[in-house]
């Protein structure tokens, strides 16, 4: 069946079976869009008048339009084979969530409403489900519900089964309606008519079900299940579950359909009233606190072990994590983390024998700081946002442009720059955060100007060895330095020119896009600005320019070698308007000498009408020998190297907009605590060893 | 009567999944009707709010069908039973919303 064309659907891959059939993920080549493909088995052995009746009520379906109903695009025939072209659902069942014992009642309630609403669309329209089950019921990974195969039971059963006796070839045949029959109302089992109070009915064993975890009927054969169906009385589920909610349960699941609710609107409603009810006087002990973390469902992940080589990729539209080894060949892409939130900054610690991920989202919601220790699988979701200005200043956090890890001898500090411009320290590894006041108070903070993405402290740059010595960049501020203690900040600008201003030489308002520092040289950094490439061997005290050779000294990116402290790796781009590579060839200029000239490395790059950018934190250097280096575009492509940037890559296309890439190997060498598999030990310059971590970290 | 808020999806994780909530309060003001709201479910405040206690840019409050930026922001009165709606801005479509600036503080 893989590779066949089904109507103008390639079949790709399969995906699930059922009783009725087979599904596959397919390709629509005619509407470019991927699609679910359910092969109807031959052996559902239809007759001619089912036949039509199956693809009446398909077509029927179709017509459901509802955001919890899985959308039916089509129906055909092949070679005596039905297939139905619907909506490719990514998510996890409903059945396979309840498994473990049970959801949340908040859960349950929210599910329920969402079923609820689908099968009112439905039976509005005439359509009755007859096989809603658990395994029917989709969640997607935004947490909707997807009901799947509205109104193709009834066909496909009628060709199984035969009018009154079906239900006694049910508990032969378990085998064929497995799934199935714990669902079944009384009157179905009893061979009467049935309508949609039967889907009721099947609403209040799933009810049942994602609340316990386990069936309302149970029983060791189809007998016994229909038994209990008939004749039981379901065990009452207590607390976690709300006395609303299984009054609700127990009306869907009454013996008569008379006695149910007699419209699924009505469940819908009872559920509500539950959701909102009790909320006067909140029982403390479950409501005070919400959980801190939230745990993603059928968000993928990658399987990440020790040894593992990442790239932490933050976007426009959320978080990515990419799994490699030290081959860096292959790659397993765990996320979207955070859908739709722009990530601007990410990064790893690997201090302690953690490996924890720290990621800063924004969105309308406005802007957190998050981590995973399960490299993505749940991450804190604070109630309380950790990075706040306080109260007298009178300015709000925007957005996190900047996470940088303390040096290894402070396992707990944490630095985070801020937009507007401020720098924010932590000494408890994130608990709580501190506003850097000396900073903050500079006199020139009111008249920094707000570069094109905003005012904002983008980069934070540790000198190893002076621990009181760090760097911070400003667009459009400059670069300061602290001196005594941090209390007071120097603008360090010998040198470096404004293009863009009346003043080309001010004492303080030039667009820094990146500053670069190597741990060998600590008292040398690398600075692109808007307009012009820089270097100072004294700390920053003078700049001298090193634009020689390069098509253009606009860009945003600047990173190290990890061992070479006279190599630098940057990305021009064409101009202040223009902010895409020089002549639309993208080309990764390398200096070896401290900037004195620049080699083109192009070879795997796109040449040709490629008018891509590289935002300034979107490009990484790993420590592996020889060195990797990584970028993203704007336009989410991902490109790497593995020969320092001899020759490129793509790693992936297809991303959002690329905001920051980051690297780590999983359970470090240099870190006693997590030694790592010999196989994807990176090489670390003895020397600097750690030194090169900070480096890593603190770009 | 209580104040009934109307929570978008993205919040429920702070509302115990609750799409519809309730406080019995007797407030006279949108900020006072907030305030109420996160006593119960403190999460949503960050959300809605700045740390300096202005509803976010983007962020609109609906009382009935009135987008409280145009009345008055956090001081328009609220009165009792009124349904209270917080409506992200539609993307593209906010600018004039966001120029208007919110006159009280929460």
């Amino acid at each position: 069946m893989i590779g066949q064309i089904l109507g103008h659907c390639r079949i790709l891959a399969k995906i699930g079976e059922g009783g009725m059939g087979t599904v596959y993920r397919a390709y629509d080549e005619v509407l470019h869009r991927d699609v679910a493909v359910k092969v109807v088995n031959k052996d559902a052995r239809l007759d001619p008048s089912s036949s039509q009746r199956l693809l009446h009520e398909a077509r029927a379906s179709s017509s459901l339009a509802h955001p919890n109903i899985c959308t039916i695009h089509d129906v055909g025939e092949n070679e005596g084979e039905f297939y139905i072209v619907m909506e490719l659902v990514e998510g996890k069942s409903l059945a396979a969530m309840a498994e473990v014992g049970g959801l949340a009642p908040e859960s349950v309630l929210r599910y329920g409403v969402q079923i609820a609403s689908a099968l009112a669309r439905a039976h509005d329209r005439g359509i009755v489900h007859r096989d809603l089950k658990a395994a029917n019921i989709l969640i997607t990974n935004e947490g909707l519900i997807k009901v799947l195969d509205f109104g193709l039971a009834k066909q496909a059963g009628s060709g199984i089964f035969e009018g009154p006796t079906r239900s006694f070839a049910t508990m032969e045949d378990t085998s064929s309606v497995s799934g199935t029959l714990p669902y079944m109302a009384p009157e179905i089992l009893s061979g009467n008519a049935d309508d949609h109070r039967s889907d009721l009915w099947a609403l209040g064993v799933v009810l049942y079900e994602a609340a316990s975890g386990r069936l309302p009927f149970e029983g060791r054969t189809g007998f016994e299940i229909s038994s209990a169906i008939l004749r039981e009385i379901p065990n009452p589920l207590g607390p976690p579950v709300p006395p609303g909610l299984w009054a609700v349960i127990q009306r869907c699941l009454a013996k008569e359909p008379i006695q149910r609710y007699q419209r699924a609107g009505e469940v819908q409603a009872a559920l509500e009233a539950v959701q909102s009810a009790a909320i006067v006087s909140p029982d403390p002990a479950a409501e005070s606190s919400p959980p801190r973390t939230t745990i993603l469902h059928s968000v993928r992940h990658a399987q990440v072990r020790k040894g593992d080589f990442l790239l932490l990729v933050g976007t426009t539209k959320g978080a990515f994590i990419l799994r490699s080894n030290a081959q860096r060949t292959r790659w397993d892409v765990g996320g979207p983390y955070f859908h739709g939130h722009n990530v601007y900054s990410m990064a790893f610690d690997s201090r302690r024998g953690r490996h924890r991920i720290w990621a800063s989202t924004q969105s309308y919601w406005g802007t957190l700081l998050r981590s995973s220790d399960d490299f993505g699988k749940s991450w804190t979701n604070p109630q309380q946002a950790p990075i706040r200005f306080p109260p007298d200043t009178g300015v709000s956090l925007k957005n996190i442009w900047q996470i940088t890890l303390g040096r290894p001898d402070e396992p707990n500090v944490l630095y985070c720059g801020v937009e507007p411009a401020a720098l924010f320290e932590t000494r408890d590894a994130g608990e709580t955060w501190s506003l850097v006041r000396g900073l903050f108070d500079h006199p020139h903070r009111p008249r920094w100007m707000p570069g094109n993405g905003g005012l904002a402290l983008h980069t934070i740059v540790l000198d190893p060895a002076n621990s009181q010595r760090m760097y911070v960049a400003i667009a459009s501020g400059v670069v300061y330095r602290p001196e005594e203690g941090r209390s007071t900040w120097t603008a360090q600008i010998g040198g470096l020119r404004v293009m863009f201003m009346p003043d080309k030489y001010p004492e303080f308002g030039q667009c820094v896009h990146k500053i670069a520092l190597h741990p060998d040289r600590p008292e040398r950094l690398f600075l692109q600005n808007h307009w012009g490439l820089y270097r100072s061997d004294n700390r920053g005290e003078k700049w001298t320019d090193i634009a020689n050779g390069v098509p253009s000294d606009f860009g945003f990116s600047v990173i190290m070698h990890p061992r070479n402290p006279d190599c630098v790796y940057i990305i021009p781009v064409e101009s202040d308007e223009f902010r895409c590579a020089c002549d639309g060839r993208l080309r990764v200029y390398r200096t070896r000498n401290g900037g004195a000239s620049w080699e083109p490395l192009v070879r795997g790059l796109p040449q040709k009408g490629a008018y891509e950018t590289v935002l300034r934190d979107a490009m990484t250097a790993d420590s592996f020998d020889p060195v990797g280096i990584y970028f993203g575009t704007r336009s989410g492509q991902l490109f790497g190297s593995r020969d320092e940037g001899r020759t490129w890559q793509k790693i992936l296309d297809g991303f959002p907009s690329v905001l920051c890439v980051r690297n780590a190997v999983v359970g470090d060498a240099s870190d006693p605590l997590t030694p790592a598999s010999p196989k994807a030990t990176p090489k670390h310059h003895t020397k600097a060893r750690t030194k090169s971590r900070t480096r890593r970290s603190s770009r | 009567m209580p104040i009934i808020f109307h929570i978008p999806a993205a919040l429920r994780e702070f509302t115990a999944g609750r799409s519809r909530v309730e406080v019995e309060n007797p407030a006279t003001t949108l900020a006072d009707a907030l305030s109420a709201l996160w006593a119960v479910y403190p999460g949503v405040r960050d959300r809605i709010a700045t740390e300096q206690g202005e509803v976010r840019e983007h962020i609109n409050i609906f009382i009935g069908q009135e987008n409280t930026r145009y009345t008055g922001g956090l001081a328009t009165p609220v009165a009792a039973g009124s349904e209270i709606s917080i409506v992200p801005a539609v993307s593209g479509g906010c600018e004039e919303l966001c120029d208007a600036r919110p006159v009280a503080h929460v």
